[in-house]
């Protein structure tokens, strides 16, 4: 499955390229014309960026994961979820470097074969920087009114991190 | 609903800021946070550039037409309205493939792709439609065959089986997305725009 990953993008450029020798239709402009539109689209996205990125990173350095963090490890505690994994939990919806460096830093802490180090792995790898992928995707489009979207996925989120507990008490026994 | 996110966010900090002392800190962060968009923002324009214009060749050679075929019995029901006015389906393919494979970044710009057609379909531009909901939903939800950090994460603290959790991860994220999924579709029912 890996190589796959790193063979398509090779590939389809290759595709790409007999196309530009081969076809009547004149792709290089084809592509070019799309690659104008994508950067129009990166250029809108900047401002969205802009404030989310500083808020996040103003939220990392003020110290509020820690301190929120031993403020919910006790309700967090009796739900099940055990409080080591807490900041990550908190994190994990806003920044994708702050929560990579937390997993390792997990990792270091109890290793990746405890049931703390499992747990993260699962929640880690079925979650997303879901404020991030909403600001992005609507950004890019200019929606104002996102709807159900933020509390939806931050259901799913939370069903994802105790579904993930569950499947950690399940499967490594 | 982002904006308010982000202001609760600067609040947040602010108070915790002084309350852990840490205040010293926070105009640096605001500004190394605003620069790293900037650097952000390039990079994923170099990729932005790219898939928009690979997306535009496959549309027109007609590979865009034959994914969205393949992959229509699930984005069917998935997204009814792009289904309708035959629009997007190929992006989202393409977009939900490149996730589920983790291929290069392609993952992003191709989501951006797919969301601009679904904006095309939209009757009222301020307001997210049935079908972004769901799109967004997933793409928060994410799917990926091989997690390659998280591995190269366990690896490097001597995991004995840093491929373990790859069964778990994928069981979570199918669970996962399925709530998702019914919770969209319960939500747009219940929900008229």
């Amino acid at each position: 499955m890996a190589v796959l990953s790193y063979i398509i993008v090779p590939l389809v450029m290759a595709l790409i390229g007999l196309g530009m020798v081969f076809a009547k239709r004149d792709l290089f402009s084809v592509f070019s014309e799309g690659a104008k539109d994508g950067m129009k689209t990166a250029v809108k996205l900047l401002p969205t960026l802009v404030i989310l990125l500083s808020a996040i990173s103003m939220f990392n350095s003020s110290g509020a994961a820690s301190a929120l963090s031993s403020f919910l490890s006790p309700i967090g505690e009796r739900m099940g979820i055990p409080s080591e994994i807490i900041p990550l939990i908190l994190i994990r919806p806003l920044s994708g470097g702050a929560s990579t460096a937390l997993i390792a830093d997990i990792f270091e802490k109890y290793g990746a074969d405890s049931f703390i180090g499992r747990c993260t792995s699962v929640i880690a790898g079925s979650s997303d920087t879901l404020l991030y992928v909403i600001s992005v995707y609507f950004g890019a489009v200019g929606v104002k009114k996102t709807r159900g979207s933020v509390p939806i996925s931050f259901f799913v989120m939370v069903f994802c991190v105790f579904f993930a507990l569950f499947l950690c008490r399940v499967m490594f026994v | 609903m982002i904006g308010k996110i982000c202001g609760i966010i600067y609040v947040l900090s602010f108070l915790f800021g002084c309350l852990t002392g840490n205040i010293d800190q926070l105009g640096g962060a605001v500004i190394d946070g605003a620069s790293n968009a900037v650097t952000l923002t390039l990079e994923l324009m170099g990729m932005m550039c790219l898939w928009s214009g690979v997306m535009r060749v496959a549309e027109v050679s007609g590979v865009v037409e034959k994914m969205s075929k393949l992959m229509s019995p699930i984005l069917r029901v998935l997204f009814p309205d792009a289904c309708k006015k035959n629009n997007g389906l190929g992006e989202i393919a393409a977009s939900i493939s490149a996730n589920v494979f983790g291929i290069g970044n392609a993952a992003t710009p191709l989501a951006v792709c797919a969301m601009e057609k679904l904006q095309e379909n939209n009757d009222n531009k301020d307001v997210a439609s049935n079908d972004m909901i769901m799109f967004a939903v997933l793409g928060t939800a994410s799917f990926d065959i091989f997690p390659t950090t998280l591995i190269a994460l366990r690896r490097a603290v001597n995991s004995q089986n840093p491929f373990e959790i790859i069964v778990p991860v994928w069981i979570c994220s199918f669970f996962t997305a399925a709530v998702g999924v019914l919770l969209v579709k319960g939500f747009c029912a219940f929900s008229r725009k």
